[in-house]
């Protein structure tokens, strides 16, 4: 296990269809080294929750997820006493000849520990994958929160005492800068930024995640779509979104794009009305740039 | 852990240091953590060797940006020191390791304040940003600052009031609710109902001065107006030069480019003289009936330069400042030192204002969470 070569990241995210480019792989590579988390920023769509997915299933491990959302607290990630549980349990034992000191140390035994993705992820069986997704959109206590269990890996429950960690599970981070998170946050962990990607990755992604597609689509495609991302847009379409966009027309038994079936499919890829219009008006310009109308010209 | 002290190590410690005069957060941690991973990997590879440093030593975004030039711009002057570990490639790399030691040494003697360092050929975006007065910013650098702003807003939309409402989520029990819902059990308290503070019930008032005189700030003050609406919405803004026009419809709009078009188009004011006195008088006699309240704070951004009617100017004020909870006023000039708020239209209104505070960079806007 200690031996990973950087090859093998390569091919171990390879062998999964995730295209890494270099500085993926080694991240990756280097967080598995280290031990240490892995901070993942980037654009959304382009594959940083598919990073940890991966991993996990490279590693032949549980994936452990932690989605965050604004108002995520403590007890919501790391654990909560199934109260109902214990009430009844009361109710049922009020007549039985245990004592206090035994009733009391069995409401509060892990049958009645409702265990959240925190304290999940440090009593797994096995070294998982842990995922904390969206980061940047929780609130700065639960930031600092988790940099105490992160650096410490141990919870302390008041009524059972404190766990340690069975292992170190591997952590994976994930963000869209819509909050600038802490240094010291930053700090623990490596960090990876990844930007949509070139002409070539993705047409690369592309024939292999949507198999049977033929090349030339492929190419019109991945083209379409840079030139796409060059347009200032509210939403600017990741590589989510190329990929279902691929295997929709894929579906149809398209094999070329042209005006029509791009203003028909345009909303799979476009999720916001104004950018619709924005784009079916300077759709002649993006096609021309794409190449598409002057092959057609051509015919 | 012990580290065999290689020329390779040395230079990479170096290296750090370097870093760290470039603003980047390198401690010792970081270099262990660089010289941890090295070990890992074949790093007689030049482009591995710049990935695993990239990797350890990068923290955000702009640094991840920058890393490449700064590596270059490092290892190129260190020659091929990183191959070989004969002793004449130190003796050649010397006069730079001295020299870099030195101003590290320096830096931290005067307290890691990196304005103490010479020049270099790169630059932190950040360190600019920050200092730079509004006016001389390049439209890019925009996108920054809506960051700083959407912080702020986001702050205060944050706080917290003392009342209370009723939460889904495991917060503070609400006793009161927790017996009423549980009745039904026969008072078994199966059920918890709990409570959590009221979020912030705060109103802001933007009246936004966008004369002559004020041009040179007219995009950030665009910029900082729609950032605001964007974020916060118990919001009201106006623009006022000759006349007042509200304009918080125009700043709901989603897309910023088509605000700027609309903002444009719809305001004739736009760079023409300042009367202050009439527009607030106007302010107060349409709009103050159901725009203020005691739960209000008013932000005014202006310079305070007006020919207009001063008496008109003092009986606003009062009458603002009566009915509202507090009055900022941001003035950008007077972020300039020697800047003293001799204007007729400023002498009148400061009685009348609570806090009197520069937005001239973005240093200052930060601060302004702190007033409101």
């Amino acid at each position: 296990m200690t031996m990973i070569q950087l090859n093998d990241i390569k091919q171990m995210l390879l062998s999964q269809g995730y295209i890494a480019d270099d500085s993926v792989a080694m991240s990756v590579f280097l967080s598995l080294q280290l031990n240490k988390p892995l901070l993942v920023e980037g654009p959304a769509g382009v594959g940083k929750t598919e990073i940890a997915k991966v991993m996990a299933n490279a590693l032949q491990t549980d994936l452990i997820r932690l989605q965050c959302y604004e108002g995520l607290d403590a007890t919501h990630a790391l654990y909560e006493w199934n109260y109902q549980r214990q009430l009844l349990h009361i109710k049922m034992t009020e007549h039985s000849s245990q004592s206090l000191d035994e009733k009391e140390k069995t409401i509060f035994s892990d049958g009645f520990l409702m265990k959240r993705p925190l304290l999940q992820a440090i009593t797994h069986h096995k070294k998982p994958v842990l995922l904390i997704d969206e980061i940047d959109r929780s609130d700065e206590e639960f930031e600092s929160f988790l940099l105490e269990v992160l650096s410490d890996w141990q919870i302390t429950i008041p009524e059972t005492g404190t766990i340690k960690a069975t292992h170190i599970p591997q952590v994976i981070l994930t963000g869209n800068r819509t909050r600038e998170l802490s240094e010291a946050l930053r700090r623990r962990c490596l960090y990876l930024y990844i930007d949509y990607p070139d002409f070539e990755k993705e047409w690369l992604i592309v024939k292999n995640k949507v198999p049977g597609i033929d090349v030339k689509l492929a190419e019109q495609i991945t083209g379409f779509m840079q030139q796409l991302r060059k347009i200032k847009l509210e939403k600017t379409p990741g590589l989510a979104e190329t990929l279902d966009w691929a295997a929709a027309l894929t579906t149809l038994h398209i094999d070329h794009l042209d005006k029509n079936i791009i203003e028909q499919t345009l909303g799979v890829v476009l999720k916001d009305w104004r950018d619709t219009r924005e784009v079916q008006l300077s759709l002649n310009e993006l096609m021309e740039k794409t190449g598409i109308i002057s092959k057609l010209n051509a015919i | 852990m012990i580290i065999r002290q290689t020329s390779l190590s040395a230079n990479v410690i170096q290296f750090c240091r370097f870093l760290r005069q470039k603003g980047y957060t390198v401690g010792v941690d970081e270099e262990t953590i660089t010289l941890r991973a090295l070990q890992c990997i074949d790093y007689t590879h030049p482009s591995l060797f710049r990935q695993a440093l990239k990797a350890t030593l990068c923290r955000n975004k702009i640094q991840a940006e920058e890393f490449d030039e700064i590596f270059d711009q490092y290892w190129k002057q260190l020659g091929k020191a990183v191959d070989a570990r004969t002793k004449d490639d130190t003796s050649k790399k010397k006069p730079v390791t001295q020299l870099s030691g030195l101003r590290s040494l320096k830096t931290w003697l005067h307290g890691n304040r990196t304005n103490q360092t010479e020049e270099t050929a790169t630059y932190s975006i950040h360190e600019n940003i920050s200092r730079k007065d509004f006016s001389s910013i390049p439209e890019e650098d925009v996108d920054e600052l809506m960051q700083i702003i959407r912080a702020v807003a986001k702050r205060l939309a944050a706080k917290k009031s003392r009342r209370y409402k009723s939460s889904q989520h495991m917060d503070i029990p609400d006793l009161r609710q927790t017996l009423r819902k549980n009745l039904r059990r026969g008072g078994e308290l199966l059920e918890i109902a709990y409570r959590k503070h009221q979020r912030n019930r705060l109103k802001i008032l933007m009246l936004c001065d966008v004369s002559k005189s004020m041009e040179l700030y007219t995009v950030f003050l665009v910029q900082f107006m729609y950032a605001f609406q964007q974020v916060y919405r118990r919001m009201e803004t106006f623009v006022f030069g000759t006349s007042l026009k509200r304009i918080t419809p125009v700043l709901k709009e989603q897309n910023f480019r088509t605000t700027l078009d609309l903002l444009t188009e719809e305001n004739s004011d736009w760079a023409g003289g300042t009367r202050i006195g009439e527009c607030l008088n106007n302010f107060v006699q349409n709009y103050s009936k159901n725009l203020l309240d005691p739960k209000t704070i008013v932000i005014i951004v202006s310079d305070g330069w007006d020919k207009g009617n001063m008496d008109l100017l003092q009986k606003s004020m009062e009458f603002i400042r009566a009915n509202s909870k507090k009055i900022i006023w941001l003035n950008p000039l007077a972020g300039f030192a020697f800047y003293r708020p001799d204007v007729a239209g400023m002498q009148t209104a400061m009685p009348y204002i609570d806090v009197f505070a520069p937005v001239h960079n973005a240093e200052s806007l930060r601060r302004l969470g702190k007033w409101l």
